[in-house]
């Protein structure tokens, strides 16, 4: 299952990831945060990048996504949690390479206190081709909720809000 | 704020006979094995007990214990027990309800709460509570809903011991609770000791261990008086079985006076009332006040001088009224008189004493009960002058100062400023509103559940009833903050207190006692595994049919702790794949309708589809409007 990459591959992969993450935090800046306010404003301030191929299977990811406690932040299909995943446009899932370089990249933070960042994943941890499964089921991720307007319980909250004040 | 029981009421009672007769018992029981000492402080010069080593139980007692023990018939030695005096004082105080588990500590009282009384167990009312923390935990939740303390009554050091977080979250809260321990030193020896309340009195407001029967009258008062005081916290009072039994004889129940809480003087609130009328717009920042008569103030006064204002309603108790006309940010942003009511304000501040009083005069040993780098609290923060000074107190002279300087062109200005406000506030709140929707229907229809979609479901069937959502709700989103409308005193109960696990159903059947008899219900949304500490709440609520809808936020973790090994592994390059050990509650899954069924509580679930919540909430809202108690297992998103 582990695929060992040549230290070319690496080295493309770290490069290609520094560049997408500089990408990535001027988004996620601009949008106050990756996780739910950029929801709220997908596609507002952001603009896609293309994404890459897929080559990883799904099937796999879906399990190791599991197996690797990714839901704990993201949710168990990417929509919610401390830092849902769909609706973002994080230029960090724009390709495999970037993906996987950003795994790879979070080595130094070793914070004193307890921390719900995200972890870091030197290949040891999670092989190349494990974190191609995963991104492939990160990539079926899809924004499935109704419009606002179809989900009556969220018009009567907007509703309920104009109301007038009764002590 | 030292222990009491050295009053000169109890020194005259003192000494007496029967006192001698009881210490001569322990003594004799020790075989003169331990030393004797005096209780250091506490006002018993007289009281030797045995030192050291656990006193055993007498003959007779054990001949009691066992049921040979026969009173004489038709003799009845005590006509009027102690502990009918200890229930009328707290009835006097409006105590209506003492949570506990039973003791033979307190048997006298418990009988006088079962027996006295016309009707007996009415104010206060016995509530049966499965484990003494939970008895704390309904206390500490009562005193947050209604700014004011009802009873736990706790068993000897065991009892103490198993309440010692519970009080201490309710210390850390600055929540009002009186708690009672009962003390029988010639029966188990290790369920006594000289000073019970030495194991908590680093994180208690006030203590006393009265050495007569009218001393522990007055104690029970005071108690409840300093619990009310700012700073305020639990107190604990020992009350010794043989007051509680012993005869009253004639004994008047001593008067009760509230306390007496000062605000600032007469100048201060006249040169805050001048700065509210001088300014072009004056702003009121609002935190925690103390009862919903600070909120009644705190609403008047910003009415009477056309102030927008801020509000904590949505982190706690006690605070402005979220969807009054006056909150949000008002129309003008410019504020040039900021007046901070528990909470910052640009000009001036008025805070009441909080836990660091309390740690400074109690935790004199520096155990650091108030936090090690950390403290601070809602509301806190902001630049002005700051007074220590109660500011539910202080509002009645700032109100009268501004109703005496107001001017009919004050009057003119404040009416008008008062429509802009009114207008800009509503549309800032449906704008954060739709905004807010906007990120809330994120994972509407996801599997499992998402904890938006539980608040955002609940809103319909709670808007229209008077609700409480008591349970903490950072570890489920928060999203009624957003969602929802907080207009009462009790919308929302706030925080655990410090943190501590085996809170959320003790405090939210706490706010249902205070929710009974007031038309009111009470939402737990309640995480998996802070319920695991504490379940036996579910019986309570049954057993008193309080209104309470338990809500299960079940992501089946611990889950915070889930994320925090996650990335403990990530920095140390090891994977995430074990993160799971010690953090999860799987295999097997807890299923929490089962659960609350064994308890005797009405429910449903594990609940995975989102399509089914609604009718699922409708019927618990039914039920518990109804008084009976109910549990929805929703099996969730992680967060």
């Amino acid at each position: 299952m582990y695929s060992v990459p040549g230290t070319k591959t690496c080295i493309v992969a770290i490069a290609v990831a520094a560049l997408t993450l500089a990408v990535a935090a001027a988004s996620l800046d601009a949008q106050g945060r990756g996780g739910r306010g950029g929801n709220a404003q997908a596609g507002a301030n952001t603009t896609p990048l293309p994404p890459g191929p897929v080559t990883g299977s799904v099937a796999n990811g879906r399990e190791l996504y599991f197996e690797h406690t990714c839901y704990g932040c993201h949710g168990f299909n990417g929509e919610t949690g401390a830092r849902d995943l769909v609706g973002t446009n994080s230029p960090i899932l724009a390709n495999e390479t970037g993906f996987i370089g950003y795994l790879r990249l979070r080595t130094d933070e070793a914070p004193l206190f307890p921390s719900t960042r995200m972890p870091n994943y030197p290949e040891s941890a999670l092989g190349d081709d494990e974190a191609r499964d995963i991104y492939a089921f990160i990539r079926s991720f899809r924004l499935n909720a109704p419009d606002v307007e179809d989900i009556p319980a969220l018009q009567t909250i907007i509703e309920s809000a104009s109301r007038p004040y009764e002590p | 704020m030292a222990r009491s029981g050295n009053t000169p009421e109890e020194k005259s009672k003192q000494g007496v006979d029967r006192r001698g007769f009881i210490t001569g018992a322990a003594v004799g029981a020790a075989a003169g094995a331990a030393a004797l000492v005096s209780v250091p402080g506490s006002g018993a010069r007289n009281r030797a007990v045995p030192a050291g080593a656990a006193a055993s139980p007498t003959p007779q007692q054990v001949e009691r214990d066992a049921g040979n023990a026969t009173p004489p018939a038709e003799v009845r030695a005590v006509r009027r027990p102690g502990s009918d005096l200890m229930v009328e004082v707290l009835k006097d105080m409006g105590v209506e309800y003492v949570a506990s588990n039973p003791g033979s500590s307190f048997e006298g009282l418990q009988e006088s709460i079962a027996n006295y009384g016309n009707p007996p167990n009415t104010m206060p009312e016995f509530i049966t509570a499965l484990h003494e923390e939970t008895s704390v935990d309904m206390a500490h939740g009562y005193g947050k809903a209604e700014g004011r303390p009802m009873a736990a009554l706790l068993h000897g050091t065991i009892g103490i011991q198993h309440a010692a977080m519970a009080i201490y979250q309710t210390y850390h809260d600055e929540t009002p609770a009186l708690i009672l321990a009962g003390r029988d030193v010639g029966f188990i020896g290790a369920h006594s000791a000289n000073d019970m309340a030495g194991m908590v009195r680093s994180y208690t407001r006030w203590d006393a261990l009265p050495t007569s029967l009218e001393g522990s009258l007055r104690a029970i008062q005071e108690g409840y008086r300093q619990a009310m005081t700012p700073p305020r916290g639990p107190t604990l009072v020992v009350l010794d079985l043989e007051f509680q039994k012993e005869e009253a004889g004639d004994l008047a129940v001593p008067a009760y006076t509230p306390p007496q809480i000062t605000g600032i003087d007469r100048t201060t609130a006249r040169e805050i009332a001048q700065g509210l009328l001088a300014a072009n717009n004056p702003r009121i920042q609002v935190g925690g006040l103390r009862t919903p008569e600070g909120v009644r103030l705190a609403v008047e006064l910003a009415e009477l001088v056309g102030a927008s204002t801020s509000t904590s309603a949505t982190g706690g108790s006690m605070s402005f009224p979220q969807g009054h006309p006056l909150c949000g940010p008002g129309d003008d942003t410019g504020y040039d008189y900021t007046l901070g009511l528990e909470a910052g304000g640009a000009q001036i501040s008025l805070r009441r004493p909080n836990r660091a009083t309390m740690v400074a005069e109690r935790d004199t040993i520096g155990i650091g009960f108030n936090g090690i780098g950390g403290g601070g609290g809602r509301g806190r923060g902001g630049g002005g002058a700051s007074l220590t000074a109660d500011a539910e107190a202080s509002l009645p002279a700032i109100i009268e100062e501004v109703r005496r300087l107001r001017t009919a062109d004050n009057e003119r200005v404040i009416e008008e400023r008062t429509v802009r406000h009114a207008t800009t506030n509503r549309e800032a709140r449906i704008q954060a509103v739709t905004q807010a929707v906007q990120a809330a229907r994120i994972g509407w229809d996801a599997t499992p559940v998402s904890t938006a979609r539980i608040y955002a479901e609940l809103w319909p069937l709670i808007m229209n009833e008077d609700w409480c959502l008591a349970s903490p709700s950072n570890f489920s989103g928060g999203h009624h903050a957003r969602l929802w409308v907080h207009n009462k005193p009790y919308s929302y109960l706030g925080g655990q207190g410090a943190g501590g696990m085996g809170y959320g159903a003790g405090a939210s059947g706490g706010a249902a006692l205070a929710a009974k008899h007031r038309g009111r219900i009470v939402i737990n949304v309640q995480t998996d595994g802070d319920l695991n500490y504490t379940p036996g709440v579910l019986w309570s609520a049954a057993h008193h049919k309080l209104p309470m809808l338990t809500i299960m936020h079940n992501n089946r973790a611990w889950h915070q702790e889930l994320m925090f090994l996650e990335y403990m592994a990530g920095v140390r390059g090891r994977g995430t794949d074990r993160a799971h050990i010690g953090t999860t509650l799987r295999n097997p899954d807890i299923d929490y309708r089962k659960m609350a069924e064994a308890y005797g509580m009405a429910g449903e679930g594990p609940i995975t589809d989102p399509t089914q919540l609604a009718a699922a909430f409708r019927r618990g809202v039914n039920s518990v409007k109804r008084g009976e108690p109910y549990m929805i297992d929703v099996v969730t998103q992680p967060r």
